[in-house]
């Protein structure tokens, strides 16, 4: 399979701070990769780096084979970039923004319009295609900012945030479109801080925490790798208190009630479950619901960096002060 | 010239276009473009015998000086604050063509001001070579708009931008032969007015509104503003290059 980002030990350094410490990392071509972290853990930093917005400080960096600090012009050919904040201009109309986003990537004359037109539709903002950036929403701009990344058609596209300060509706309408553009073949690298976004869109994960990379693998791999143990959860018809005998059950560690549920820690689930369909024949109960529960990603998340999970839910607004 | 040089140079005029239509019309780009000069100007001449053949090319040049200089001011340190100035580093576009891009709209600014004075000033004085005196404006619109770019270059705001900007132009202004003859002033400051980009600009505006031009006197004040040109561009793209490391 072909590599559309290639990243070697990648150090970004700013004064007091090292923002980003020797990472490695590829991305396939057709991928969607998740750089997945708190804010503040370089994945912004990473993001610029592989833009080229900012410089690395050791380290190299290639996008589908061209190095970013040797051939610049030749990589950012390539990709289209939707920052976290809008690189739009607010004096500008929707339509002059995407019109010049296409000539700065050199979409020939005769396309611009077309496409234009073409990306407004997709992004739903065509009817306001004639109004002044500066009065769209928020979500709004995040969409224009989609439309003009997507202008000259590029085959990898790097979103920082794309649904931070999105209402639900918002940020499902870009996750849609983002999740159908990488369907098309576009490469997609995100970052993100929302765990569910990552678990929902991405097809691997890599996880960085103070500017190192923790682990990279499927969101579903990420999940049992941290699983030391296997639950089964099942709730009868009736309530009543049955876990001392559920735990004497065989490959049953320990029985936990959760509501009208009983959670069982087991050795091995697939030995487990025909043996509580017997328990429930036995004891004349019937079996409401029963499930096996994986880890969730938030659960990975939090034995793989060791960080609390409140971390996650710190957005850059209330980090800035901080930061200076 | 190779095909990436002409696309890059083609993506470097949309930059200046785009700087046009959104920066143009902007308050304080009037007030310095178009108040400034006139102020100075008039306070320099108001009271006093002026030779209007002296006054005219320091007017114009300084109209010039502040036109083409306004539009970075503004432009270059507010697009890198707001997050802008990023839309054109990831573009496949080099860092000298977003330069020339931006200091090519200054040029554009300055040149209208600068033909917009001359225009009213004509009636008042005669220009025997308005062609010359207009290649001379258009020599001069370009260096200020490079120099432009270098003091704003290391700014991210314009409120940090300005201030140092203006101590040094109007410093230049007074030691650049615009309101005082440059044979008039101290030795050591004819040495500094010499390495002022001002000083040929005005010499090569009076040349022109003089009847005759010492055609080697004026190729040499317009080579010594391509040599400055170069020079603050290449500056600025090193200054702007070292700020996103």
């Amino acid at each position: 399979m072909e590599i559309a980002i290639t990243v070697q030990d990648l150090t970004k350094h700013y004064p007091n701070v090292l923002a980003v410490d020797h990472i490695n990392f590829e991305v396939q071509k057709g991928e969607f990769f998740g750089f997945l972290g708190p804010n503040g853990a370089g994945k912004t930093t990473t993001i610029n780096i592989l833009t080229g917005v900012t410089k690395t400080t050791s380290g190299a960096a290639s996008i589908l084979g061209y190095n970013l600090a040797k051939e610049p012009v030749k990589a950012k050919e390539h990709i289209g970039v939707v920052p976290d904040t809008s690189n739009l201009y607010d004096e500008m109309t929707a339509w002059a923004n995407i019109i010049f986003c296409a000539k700065l990537h050199g979409v020939p004359k005769e396309k611009r319009e077309k496409r234009a037109n073409e990306l407004l539709e997709l992004v739903g903002l065509y009817d306001r295609r004639n109004d002044r950036l500066g009065t769209f929403s928020r979500g709004m701009k995040k969409r224009m900012m989609i439309a003009a990344a997507l202008v000259h058609e590029p085959e990898i596209l790097f979103l920082d945030e794309p649904t931070t300060g999105l209402d639900v509706q918002g940020a499902r309408e870009v996750r849609g479109l983002i999740r159908e553009l990488n369907r098309r073949g576009t490469t997609v690298f995100l970052t993100t801080h929302y765990l569910e976004e990552a678990d929902l869109c991405c097809q691997r994960i890599a996880i960085i925490a103070k500017g190192k990379i923790i682990t990279q693998d499927t969101p579903e791999k990420l999940k049992l790798s941290t699983q030391v143990e296997q639950v089964i959860e099942v709730s009868f018809d009736h309530t009543k208190d049955v876990s001392d005998k559920l735990k004497r059950l065989s490959h049953v560690r320990d029985v936990v009630t959760a509501g009208d549920k009983f959670r069982l820690s087991v050795d091995d689930s697939s030995e487990t479950l025909p043996l509580i369909f017997d328990f429930a024949k036995e004891n004349n109960l019937k079996i409401v619901s029963i499930n096996t529960l994986k880890p969730t990603l938030e659960d990975a998340f939090v034995k793989l960096t060791g960080l609390r999970l409140e971390v996650m839910s710190i957005e850059k607004e209330q980090m800035k002060p901080n930061r200076g | 010239m190779s095909k990436a040089w002409l696309e890059d140079l083609k993506r470097a005029v949309y930059i200046a276009e785009k700087d046009v239509k959104i920066y143009f019309l902007k308050g304080p780009n009037l007030i310095f473009g178009l108040l400034l000069p006139i102020s100075l100007f008039l306070s320099f001449s108001i009271g006093r015998s002026v030779d209007l053949a002296f006054a005219i090319p320091g007017l114009v040049a300084i109209a010039a000086f502040f036109g083409a200089g306004a539009i970075q001011a503004i432009a270059l340190p507010l697009e890198r604050r707001t997050g802008t100035f990023n839309l054109l580093l990831t573009a496949p576009i080099s860092m000298f063509a977003i330069v020339l891009g931006k200091a090519l709209a200054g040029f554009f600014f300055g040149a209208m001001l600068s033909v917009a004075y001359t225009a009213i000033m004509i009636p008042f004085s005669p220009l025997p070579n308005l062609p010359v005196f207009f290649v001379g404006i258009m020599f001069s619109s370009f260096t200020f708009s490079a120099f432009g770019m270098l003091l704003s270059a290391p700014f991210r705001d314009i409120p940090q931008a300005m201030p140092p900007a203006t101590v040094v132009r109007i410093a230049m202004i007074f030691i650049s032969g615009v309101f005082i003859p440059l044979v008039a002033m101290p030795t050591f400051l004819q040495v500094v007015a010499y390495a002022l980009p001002l000083t040929y600009s005005v010499d090569s505006l009076r040349q022109a509104m003089s009847g005759s031009i010492n055609t080697q006197m004026f190729l040499i004040d317009l080579g010594a503003q391509v040599f400055f040109s170069l020079v603050f561009l290449a500056i600025t793209v090193w200054v702007l290059k070292k700020t996103i490391e």
